[in-house]
């Protein structure tokens, strides 16, 4: 075969392995979305997104599990996202320089912890911690935003750190030779130009806690019912698709694939979010 | 002038700043058709620009102090987990009778040992999958494509599916390769469905490896007459080579740190060590789920459970210093950036 | 003859005879007269309460006929009896009766054990002993405070298995009278998150399997009996139920081999006695 020739063909094969992502998300949304028809024809999207969860009386409501992914994870982003915000400050900023290797290294160990790990230390350490301060069980919204938090504040530092970096040394430089203070360049200077790349991190940050399941799988309780307090049992929908995927047959099955159909659409979402917010990255150029 | 402006509270105290310096204070610029600024006027515009100096230096302080701080508690949270699942388990993890020991259903004293292979050929068979095709991907994504609509589809699809929850992927593995496919739960389903749930970010890693491969090599092979595969064979991926390592040791730690795909999948406990990529294996990370829910029939359930998560957390560990050390060494022998 | 063939010929006859000797020795164990030598892959799912009796068995039977892969899943009863029903599996692990829908099916029972199921509290409760009527209104949720049974005024905290659950159902069936546990009960998916469960929130109650019993927990009294296998086995317990392995039609060929094993003496005294009650016993 000519060379001519076999670049084509390479170049074919290279492009069905580039495509393999695409096909490969769109199988995944196919299935899902199939294998969630059941529900939708017998119980339908009223009974689908209601608040009651009952299969033995025909009530396949997810509005429980989707409350609890949503109050964890922002529990999870209330906690973590200061903490990253500091630490890819510090990173960046404030941290002496020989040593800012050594933090950056803690933090990308902290980013490969296994979830399953880190639920586990919840489950060992720290529900029995709140247990024993709040006198209640320990499980939770409380427990699980924590462990959110952990779990997301690499994600967000690693993100921010690099929009914080992107940012022209030259506008740092300008405000201080003003006469600003450290804080006030951070404050008014560099945060701002950094926003959209700080903004994106926190979303991603937001789309990690609300695919999370093993960590808060191990705190959360749970129970199928709202929660009355921040230590009071519940699910995400992450959890209940985990713990009940395996036992369920029928229109109970189908409606967890409902739900994963949903986390997948709010997974997309967010993607879409995270490109509109980045596009502004340009906003602050500045003609040096 | 804007940002001067904003970045010195300028807005406060225009002339005062200068005033609170220590420096002699000269008349403040006149402005147009304004009166002369009376000595008083500047002796308060001098009071009001200290406090704003003062204002500005506390905010600094408190600053700084809640950053370190805040930092200091992130950290501290770092060396928190990883002390005490290392505390609670090490010795466990470490004591050849519990790492290749047979686990008990009911009994107590088992060992981990067929999760341990499982992990690890789970691993292998990802790898073997997931490198070609992430690798193949990120030579089209650098080298061949243009800017146009098949790229940002690409972009969408990569990022879409690194935004999937695991647990969303183990009931797709389940449906579509234990099921459908009728693999049953077995290591080649499992491996199926981490290689897409592992694509992205091994397309991301290759890709950056590859771009940071300098212009000048590529011109080089092509001014000698490489077609583009052979430039890309011979002369950017080599280079790139050590950067997709990197990124493959790291993949390696993911997966085998991966529980929720894995359960819908692969399995969560075996009594032997998995030979074929056809039957059930137990990945650590699933097998601890496991003790966690069923295996708790055991009586020393939690110690094997603790075990078992100190084990895993030191592997991933290993892996990432190993991850860093080629990166560096590689760094230091060649001198760019990988 | 050449060395060569006087060599081939030992070796071909040593490797009969151990063929030979390997066949007939495929029993093990009993030492019972020669059985043809079973093989193939036998598939088992459903209860998470028999799941590691099964392994155990599997194991065993795996050990003593190694040409035979046997698979052992959990799911829960409900996802064990459907699945042999539609021929998913060859075995149904299940540690409840089947329903009234599920009679047709063409399902073979085979009892492997007797279970039983204790009611749990967590350690700080006072209480010893709960009567029956006692034990039916905490769970459906009439009762909803310790103190109405003498305890501590605190509000008690009920703790149950998922819906699939045989355990679930058992206990439904025979301590709430098939009526249904109060909404808002914390569901859990396995004995094991039950305990953990129990023994972690403090004024809780539940229920699981007696083999998950540890001190983690502290067993209540079910109408002044204690739950224990020799009450289960003179009946003064009430609250214990069959696990059962399903076979669609009469078991045959590797799943009775299979079952064979499970019911055979040396399996129910050395395995099964650990945690349950043996169906000799019964």
């Amino acid at each position: 075969m000519s060379s001519i020739d076999r670049e084509w063909l390479i170049r074919r094969i290279l492009l069905v392995a580039a495509m393999v992502v695409v096909v490969g998300l769109a199988m995944v949304v196919y299935f899902v979305a199939k294998e969630s028809l059941p529900a939708f024809r017998e119980a339908g999207p009223a009974n689908l997104f209601s608040a009651t969860w009952s299969p033995r009386d025909g009530r396949y409501g997810m509005l429980v599990f989707l409350v609890g992914t949503l109050t964890t994870a922002a529990g999870g982003l209330l906690l973590g996202t200061p903490l990253a915000l500091s630490l890819a400050l510090f990173l960046t900023q404030v941290a002496p320089r020989r040593s800012r290797a050594l933090f950056a290294r803690g933090v990308e160990i902290l980013a490969g912890i296994p979830s399953i790990v880190l639920g586990w230390l919840g489950f060992t350490v720290l529900v029995p911690w709140i247990r024993k301060l709040s006198g209640s069980s320990g499980s939770g919204i409380l427990a699980a935003s924590i462990i959110l938090a952990v779990m997301v504040m690499p994600t967000i530092t690693a993100i921010s750190k690099d929009a914080l970096e992107a940012v022209p040394a030259s506008y740092a430089q300008a405000s201080l030779a003003v006469g600003a203070t450290r804080w006030q360049t951070i404050w008014r200077v560099l945060l701002p130009a950094a926003r959209p790349g700080i903004l994106a991190a926190v979303i991603l940050g937001m789309g990690r806690a609300v695919g999370e399941t093993m960590a808060v799988a191990m705190v959360i309780g749970p129970a199928s019912v709202f929660p009355t307090s921040l230590t009071t049992p519940t699910h995400t929908l992450t959890t209940k698709i985990l713990m009940e995927m395996g036992e369920s047959t029928g229109v109970q099955r189908s409606s967890l694939f409902a739900m994963g159909l949903v986390l997948l659409l709010l997974a997309m979402a967010l993607v879409l979010l995270v490109r509109r917010v980045s596009r502004g990255r340009e906003a602050y150029k500045v003609v040096e | 002038m804007r940002i001067m402006e904003r970045a010195t509270g300028m807005e406060e105290g225009k002339a005062g700043l200068r005033a609170g310096n220590d420096v002699p204070v000269e008349r403040p610029a006149q402005r147009s058709g304004a009166r002369p600024v009376s000595r008083r006027r500047e002796g308060e515009m001098a009071e009001v620009a200290a406090k704003a100096r003062r204002r500005a230096f506390l905010a600094d302080r408190m600053a700084r102090l809640g950053i370190w701080s805040l930092s200091a508690l992130a950290l501290s949270v770092v060396a928190l987990v990883l002390g005490v699942i290392l505390w609670n388990g090490l010795g466990t993890a470490l004591s050849p009778s519990f790492l290749f020991g047979k686990p008990e259903a009911m009994r107590e004293g088992g060992g981990i040992w067929p999760m341990v292979v499982s992990s690890f050929y789970l691993a292998a068979l990802t790898l073997l999958m997931v490198i070609p095709l992430g690798v193949g991907a990120a030579v089209y994504m650098s080298e061949y494509a243009g800017e146009g609509r098949l790229t940002r589809l690409v972009r969408f699809g990569a990022d879409s599916l690194s935004a999937v929850p695991s647990v969303v992927f183990g009931i797709f593995g389940m449906v579509v390769f234990v099921i459908y496919l009728d693999l049953g739960y077995s290591l080649l389903a499992g491996a199926l469905t981490l290689t897409l749930l592992n694509l992205p970010t091994v397309m991301r890693s290759a890709e950056e490896a590859i771009r940071s491969v300098p212009v000048s090599l590529r011109e080089a092979a092509l001014a000698l007459g490489c077609t583009r595969w052979e430039t890309v064979k011979k002369a950017v991926l080599p280079v790139a080579m050590p950067g997709i390592t990197t990124g493959a040791i790291l993949c390696v730690g993911r997966i085998v740190g991966e529980s929720a795909a894995v359960i819908y999948t692969v399995g969560l406990f075996v009594r032997k060590v998995p030979w074929s990529p056809l039957r059930p294996a137990a990945p650590m990370a699933a097998n601890i789920w496991h003790m966690y829910t069923e295996g708790a029939l055991v009586p020393d359930w939690f110690r094997v459970a603790s075990g078992e998560a100190a084990f895993l957390l030191l592997l991933v560990l290993i892996l990432n210093l190993a991850a860093r050390s080629v990166a560096a060494a590689v760094r230091k022998r060649m001198g760019y950036r990988v | 003859m050449t060395a060569k063939k006087t060599v081939f010929a030992v070796v071909a006859v040593a490797m009969l005879l151990l063929l030979a000797a390997g066949c007939g020795g495929g029993g093990g164990g009993a030492g019972e007269e020669e059985k043809p030598e079973l093989s193939g892959t036998l598939n088992l799912s459903g209860s998470t309460t028999v799941l590691p009796l099964a392994q155990e068995a599997a194991e065993m039977f795996m050990d003593e006929n190694p040409e035979v892969t046997v698979n052992v899943q959990g799911g829960g009863s409900s996802v064990g009896i459907s699945n042999v029903a539609e021929g998913v599996v060859d075995i149904g692990n299940s540690s409840r009766d089947l329903k009234e829908e599920e009679k047709n099916l063409g399902l073979v029972d085979h009892k492997i054990a007797l279970d039983v199921i204790a009611v749990i509290a967590h350690k700080d409760v006072p209480v010893e002993n709960l009567t029956k009527d006692q034990v039916k209104a905490i769970f459906t949720g009439k009762i909803t405070n310790w103190k109405e049974v003498g305890g501590p005024d605190q509000a008690i905290r009920v703790v149950i298995r998922d819906e699939a659950s045989g355990t679930r159902e058992m206990f439904d069936e025979k301590a709430l009278g098939k009526e249904k546990p109060v909404a808002g009960a914390i569901e859990c998916n396995s004995n094991g998150i039950v305990r953990q469960t129990v023994s972690s929130t403090p004024y809780s109650i539940g229920y699981i399997s007696l083999g998950y019993l540890d001190n983690s927990v502290k067993a209540l009294k079910y109408e002044g009996v204690t739950a224990n296998k020799e009450n289960a086995v003179n009946k003064t317990y009430p609250l214990s139920r069959y696990l059962h392995m399903f076979t669609k039609g009469e078991a045959t060929g590797l799943a009775k081999a299979f079952i064979d094993f499970v019911l055979s003496e040396r399996f129910q005294n050395e395995v099964v006695a650990k945690e349950y009650i043996p169906m000799t016993q019964v």
